[in-house]
C-alpha cells in the first residue's frame, strides 16, 4: 500500500516535470496554419467551379468579356429573371414529380413495412425477400425493357412515367426502412391500443404515422434527391419541352442559352437552390441518402 | 430498443389475416410490374429478334453472338476499365484531405472543413457536369483562358473534341474529386481511430507518412473493400457525365457500354441486341452486387454517416 500511494504520490509531480519540457502540448497552442494553407487551398480548388459560376451568374456580356476571372459591378441582377422565365417549368415539373412519388412510396411502403414488421402470416418472409433482393437490381439494368413498356401503355410524356422508377425504387428502400424502425417501437405500445379498443386501422393512423416521420422525411430527401439527379429516364420518356425535369430541362436550356453566359450560369444556380438548401438544412439525411444511393447516382 | 423479444410479436395467430395480403397488393403489383418483369422480360427478349411494336422472332443466341463481334462494345468496356482504375487512383486525394481535416485540433475547425469540401455534393449532377463543361469550352472556357492568362496560349486545347483528351477531360471532371463517399469514409473512419493508438505511434516516433500507410490504411481496409466494389457497382453504370460532356466522342473515345446500348436501341431501333447488352450489364452488376453483399457480411461494422 505504501509504495503504491508512494507512487500515486510522486507520479503527478513526476509528469509535471515532465511538463517544463513537453513540446507537444506546447506546440498544441500555436496555431495550425500550414494545415490551414492545404485546406483553404482543397476547399478553393473544390469550389472553384461553382464561385465562377456564382460570378459570371451577375455578369452581362459585355462585363463577361472584359472581367472575365473577377466579380463586376453593377451586378445584373436580371440574368436571373431571364433564367427563371426560361427554366422555371422545369423546376416545377420536377417539384410535381417529386411530390407525387413521395406520396405514393410513403403511403405504400408505411402499410407493406407495417404489416411485414407487426403481422405473421404465410409468405411473409418471401415477400420480404423478394423486396429486399430488388436492392440488388440496377435500375440501369431494366431500363430498356421498361421503356418499351411504359411505350406499349401510352404513358410516354406523363407525369406517371417520370414518378415510376422513382416510386418502384422508393418502395425497396422504403419498405426496408419502415420494417426496420416499426420493428423498434416497442410492442407494449401497440398492446395499449388494443386493449383501449383500437382496430388495426386505428393504431396505424394514430401511432405508427406521427411516429415515422423521421423514416419519412429521410425517403422523401432520398426521393427529391433522385428526381433532381434523374437524367436518362426523363430524356428517352419525354420529348415535351413542359414535362422535362431539372437535369434534362437544363440541359435543353444550355443548347438554348448560346454565348449569354450570364443568364446560363444564373439557370444552373436557380436549379442548385433546392438542394443546397435541402443540404444545409439537413445535411445529416442528405448524407444517409447519399449513402443509400450511392450506386447509381453517377 | 424493444425489451420484449418474439413471444409478444406475434399475438394475432388466431385470425386468418386476409387484410394483411390485402395491405400488401398494392406494393406487390409495383414492384411485380415495374421492378420484376422489365428485368425478366429484358432476359427473355434478349434471344429474340425483339419487335416491340409486331412480330418478335426467336433468334437464340444469335444476340450473344454478335456481342463477341461488337469492337464498340469491347472497347466501351476497356474505357469502362480505364475510368474504373482512374477513379481507385484518384482516392489519394480524398484521403489526403481526410488527413489534413482530420489533424486540426479543434472540432469546429473540422466540422468546418469537411462542410465546405463536401458542399459541391449539394449541386445536382447536371449543374456540375455542365460547369465542366463550359470550363472545357474551347474559346472561353476556364482552362483555356487561364493558360492564356499564364502566358501558356500555346498549351490552349480543344480539350472534349480531340480524341487523345477527351477520355483525360472526362476523367478529370470533379477534381479534386473529394465531394464523395470515398472523402467521408476516410473522414469517419479516421476520426474514429481511438487517440491512443497515435499517441503510441508519436511516442514510438513513427513519422506522418508512416502513420498513413502502417496505421490509418489497414485499420480502413474493410471499408476500402466497400468503396472498392462500390466503385465497381458505380462504374458499371457510368454514363450521364459522358453524355452530357463528350456524348461518347470524338470518335467513340469516350464511349462506355451504358451510351453504346443506348445508341442499339434508339438509334438502331436493335432491341433484341440492346436487351442482350443489357442483360450481359445487368449480369456484370448483380455478380458484382453479390460480392459486394459477401464483403459486407464480413464486416461488423459497415459505413456509418451518422457518425458524421
Amino acid at each position: 500500500m505504501a509504495v503504491l500511494e508512494a507512487t500515486a504520490v510522486k507520479s503527478p509531480s513526476g509528469t509535471r516535470a515532465r511538463g517544463q519540457a513537453r513540446p507537444p502540448r506546447l506546440r498544441g497552442s500555436r496555431p495550425q496554419w500550414g494545415l490551414h494553407i492545404a485546406a483553404v487551398v482543397l476547399v478553393l480548388v473544390g469550389l472553384g467551379p461553382y464561385i465562377f459560376m456564382l460570378t459570371t451568374s451577375f455578369k452581362d456580356n459585355q462585363q463577361f468579356a472584359e472581367s472575365y476571372w473577377l466579380p463586376a459591378f453593377p451586378l445584373r441582377f436580371e440574368n436571373f429573371a431571364t433564367a427563371w422565365t426560361q427554366i422555371s417549368p422545369y423546376l416545377l415539373a420536377s417539384v410535381i414529380v417529386a411530390a407525387g412519388s413521395i406520396v405514393a412510396i410513403v403511403a405504400i411502403s408505411l402499410v407493406t413495412g407495417f404489416v411485414l414488421a407487426r403481422y405473421r402470416f404465410v409468405g411473409r418472409t418471401f415477400f420480404f425477400t423478394m423486396v429486399a433482393a430488388l436492392m440488388m437490381i440496377p435500375g440501369i439494368a431494366s431500363l430498356i425493357p421498361l421503356f418499351v413498356m411504359v411505350k406499349d401503355m401510352g404513358l410516354i410524356n406523363t407525369y406517371l412515367v417520370l414518378m415510376i422508377p422513382h416510386i418502384s425504387g422508393g418502395i425497396v428502400l422504403g419498405t426496408i426502412l419502415m420494417k426496420t424502425f416499426i420493428e423498434g417501437i416497442p410492442q407494449t405500445l401497440f398492446d395499449a391500443a388494443q386493449l383501449d379498443g383500437a382496430g388495426g386501422v386505428r393504431i396505424f393512423a394514430s401511432i405508427m404515422l406521427p411516429l415515422s416521420l423521421p423514416v419519412v422525411g429521410t425517403v422523401g430527401l432520398i426521393t427529391v434527391n433522385g428526381v433532381w439527379n434523374d437524367f436518362f429516364w426523363p430524356l428517352l420518356t419525354i420529348t415535351q419541352n413542359e414535362l422535362r425535369t431539372a437535369s434534362v430541362g437544363l440541359l435543353f436550356f444550355q443548347s438554348q442559352s448560346g454565348t449569354n453566359y450570364g443568364p446560363m450560369f444564373a439557370g444552373y444556380l436557380l436549379a442548385s437552390i433546392p438542394l443546397v438548401l435541402l443540404f444545409t438544412f439537413l445535411s445529416k439525411y442528405f448524407l444517409a441518402g447519399v449513402q443509400g444511393g450511392l450506386p447509381g447516382s453517377h | 430498443m424493444d425489451p420484449t423479444p418474439h413471444p409478444t410479436r406475434a399475438p394475432r395467430r388466431r385470425r386468418f389475416p386476409w387484410y394483411a395480403y390485402l395491405a400488401l397488393l398494392p406494393a406487390g403489383v409495383v414492384l411485380g410490374v415495374f421492378q420484376y418483369y422489365p428485368a425478366l422480360s429484358g432476359m427473355y427478349f434478349s434471344f429474340f429478334d425483339w419487335n416491340p411494336a409486331g412480330q418478335s422472332d426467336f433468334v437464340g443466341f444469335d444476340n450473344y453472338l454478335r456481342m463477341l463481334d461488337d469492337d464498340l462494345w469491347w472497347r466501351s468496356f476497356r474505357n469502362l476499365g480505364i475510368i474504373f482504375a482512374f477513379s481507385i487512383v484518384a482516392w489519394v486525394i480524398p484521403l489526403f484531405a481526410a488527413e489534413v481535416v482530420t489533424s486540426f485540433r479543434s472540432d469546429r475547425a473540422q466540422f468546418a472543413y469537411r462542410t465546405l469540401l463536401i458542399l459541391p455534393m449539394a449541386f445536382p449532377g447536371i449543374v456540375t457536369a455542365l460547369i465542366w463543361a463550359f470550363m472545357y469550352q474551347p474559346n472561353r472556357g476556364v482552362i483555356n483562358e487561364a493558360l492564356r492568362a499564364l502566358g501558356l496560349g500555346d498549351l490552349a486545347q480543344n480539350w472534349v473534341g480531340d480524341p487523345d483528351l477527351a477520355m483525360l477531360s472526362l476523367l478529370l471532371i470533379g477534381f479534386p474529386f473529394i465531394a464523395g463517399l470515398p472523402f467521408l469514409i476516410f473522414y469517419t473512419s479516421l476520426r474514429n481511430v481511438p487517440r491512443e493508438v497515435y499517441e503510441a505511434a508519436q511516442l514510438d516516433g513513427v513519422g506522418r507518412l508512416r502513420r498513413v500507410v502502417s496505421i490509418d490504411l489497414p485499420l480502413m481496409l474493410t471499408q476500402l473493400k466497400l468503396l472498392v466494389f462500390l466503385a465497381v457497382v458505380g462504374t458499371v453504370q457510368y454514363g450521364f457525365v459522358a453524355y452530357v460532356v463528350t456524348g461518347g466522342g470524338p470518335d467513340n473515345a469516350t464511349l462506355v457500354p451504358l451510351l453504346r446500348m443506348f445508341s442499339v436501341a434508339f438509334q438502331a431501333q436493335d432491341w433484341g441486341y440492346a436487351a442482350a447488352l443489357s442483360t450481359m450489364l445487368f449480369a456484370v452488376t448483380l455478380v458484382l452486387s453479390c460480392v459486394i453483399v459477401f464483403v459486407r457480411r464480413g464486416s461488423p461494422g459497415s459505413v456509418d454517416v451518422r457518425g458524421m
